[in-house]
């Protein structure tokens, strides 16, 4: 068991209002697995992720991290944020050696590293540049390989390909599965695109909202590599998109207060319709 | 040419009132070749550069301090601010007092001048750092000094150059403030000789030596690392 999550519940008490964010959520995640979370927008996805970073401190329940209490942030856990977060004074080689600097490894074996994971997600030609002169998906691999340098067993990913164009977000899956693949790290992976959820991982958690908590659990057990195009992917996809559809349904009509309607949709969503495929 | 026009033709400046650039460059050559200006520029170079260098780490020192202590920095920042709206000037005679006559006087003077303009950038910059680069770096395992040294402070750079630069402009002034009023050798003191030998061109001399040492100061050292740091976080 790499990471539990037990009974973890987390109020934020702000000058206006209580915001009762996350509620009794307890989950265990087994070493080298690989974990979506899946749910509407402000059902605590993020908390949770910082919950187990130790950037934040749950209100009741408690998170352990190979038996022992998370207390703290540290370097055994690596985050990669929904922005890059990837420090514009210093070049992209100096932003992947950072936490390895930290730790206090000699210059010469940092380089090395830095310039193995540079070629992992296909950048050693940018070594030299400065943040602000790559696109956002080469930033979001600078800041893959920054936390691939940490050599910590478990890695969570806030939405991180969430910002880019399919293209790009294409390739960063491939990459991130293969070296998922090679490295057998435990990944959680927060996402709002249930087809990239698919693809990626062992188990899926679609999360409901108000308070925030587990709604459903899915395995997926399909071969890999996968790919988006096939059968059992789509089929996977549906049966998820389905649990998925009622809760974003309800948050959306208590944001927008109207009559919001997903039925409309949902020849696109039942796994009995596949639009010709069978023909 | 355009002092010409004034003089001759227009009669707006009295010529003993507004020299000419010809007689300016005239007595610089002259306090050149006599030693006064060259040993005068090493002096007030010297003090600037012993009182600016306590200035910086005095300032850092502070803003470390108050930062670390929360307690500190909500009563210190006000009385700070208060300090440092009062003019240089207004040191010099606490200074001598405490001090007398001597060198040390005149480096408190500079040094009390720029250290807060230094402190108060250095604590509100690191202030400002966006929290997702001081979270981003604890995940990675940087801890107590370290994240200062590696994160907050670069982080704060653009803010805390800033001060830097205010509090060069601010020990100058304190310096020159101080070598006037107390008279010991430096570019102040000449000015004060010129004003006492009513030498309009000499006082005219030294503001010019005064104004282009402070440029080249910004050129060769601030704007340089101020570009740097354009370049690097890609304001340009
Ligand atoms: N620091 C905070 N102070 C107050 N409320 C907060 C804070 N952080 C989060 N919340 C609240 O907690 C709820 C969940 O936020 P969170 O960012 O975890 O959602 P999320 O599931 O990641 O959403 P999204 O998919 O849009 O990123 C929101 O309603 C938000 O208002
Ligand atoms: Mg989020």
């Amino acid at each position: 068991m790499s990471l539990i999550l037990d009974g973890v519940g987390k109020r934020f008490i702000t000058k206006h209002r209580v915001v009762h964010t996350l509620e009794n959520v307890t989950l265990e995640i087994n070493q080298g697995e690989f974990l979506c979370l899946l749910g509407p927008s402000g059902c605590g996805k993020s908390t949770l992720l910082n919950i187990a970073a130790g950037l934040e401190k749950p209100t009741t329940g408690k998170v352990y991290f190979k038996e022992k209490e998370i207390t703290e942030a540290g370097p055994d856990r690596a985050v990669m944020f929904q922005e890059a977060a990837l420090f514009p004074w210093l070049n992209v080689i100096d932003n992947v050696e950072f936490a390895m600097r930290m730790s206090g490894m000699p210059k010469k074996e940092r380089k090395e590293k830095a310039l193995q994971v540079l070629k992992m997600v296909h950048l050693t030609e940018f070594q030299d540049s400065f943040i602000h002169e790559l696109s956002g998906g080469m930033r979001q691999r600078v800041a893959l390989a920054r936390a691939l340098t940490m050599n910590a067993d478990l890695l969570l990913m806030d939405e991180p390909f969430a910002a880019l164009d399919s293209q790009s977000k294409n390739i960063l899956q491939m990459e991130l599965q293969q070296i998922w693949w090679d490295t057998k790290k435990t990944i959680i992976f927060v996402t709002h695109d249930v087809k990239e959820a698919v693809l990626l991982a062992d188990r899926v958690i679609v999360m409901a909202a108000n308070p925030g908590r587990i709604k459903k659990e899915i395995k997926v057990q399909l071969a890999r590599p996968r790919c988006l195009e096939s059968l059992d992917t789509v089929y996977v996809e549906a049966q998820i998109m389905r649990e998925l559809k009622n809760e974003v349904e309800k948050v959306a009509k208590a944001e927008y207060d109207s009559d919001w309607d997903l039925e409309k949709d949902t020849i696109l969503l039942g796994p009995d319709h596949y639009l010709g495929i069978g023909l | 040419m355009v002092y010409e026009l004034g003089v001759k033709y227009l009669k707006v400046w009295q010529p003993n009132g507004f020299p000419s650039p010809i007689n300016i460059a005239k007595t610089l050559e002259i306090l050149l070749v006599d030693h006064t200006l060259g040993i005068a520029v090493l002096t007030s170079i010297m003090r600037l550069a012993i009182g600016y260098g306590i200035s910086l780490v005095f300032g850092f020192l502070f803003a470390l301090i108050m930062l670390r202590f929360k307690a500190l920095q909500e009563n210190l920042s006000p009385l700070l601010l208060g300090l440092q709206t009062l003019p240089n000037v207004c040191w010099v005679p606490l200074a001598v007092l405490w001090f007398g006559l001597r060198e040390s006087t005149i480096i408190f003077v500079v040094v009390i001048g720029s250290t807060f303009a230094i402190t108060l950038a250095v604590e509100s910059g690191v202030k400002n750092v966006k929290s997702i680069y001081l979270r981003a770096a604890q995940t990675m395992g940087a801890k107590g000094l370290k994240t200062y040294q590696d994160v907050a402070l670069p982080a704060a750079l653009p803010e805390i150059i800033n001060g830097m630069k205010q509090g060069w402009a601010f020990a100058w002034r304190g310096l020159i403030s101080g070598e006037m009023l107390m008279q010991v050798k430096g570019l102040g003191e000449i000015l004060i000789v010129g004003k006492e030998k009513a030498d309009i061109n000499q006082i005219m001399a030294i503001m010019v030596v005064i104004i282009v040492l402070g440029l080249m100061v910004n050129k060769l050292v601030f704007e340089r690392v101020e570009a740097n740091i354009r370049y690097r976080w890609g304001l340009d």
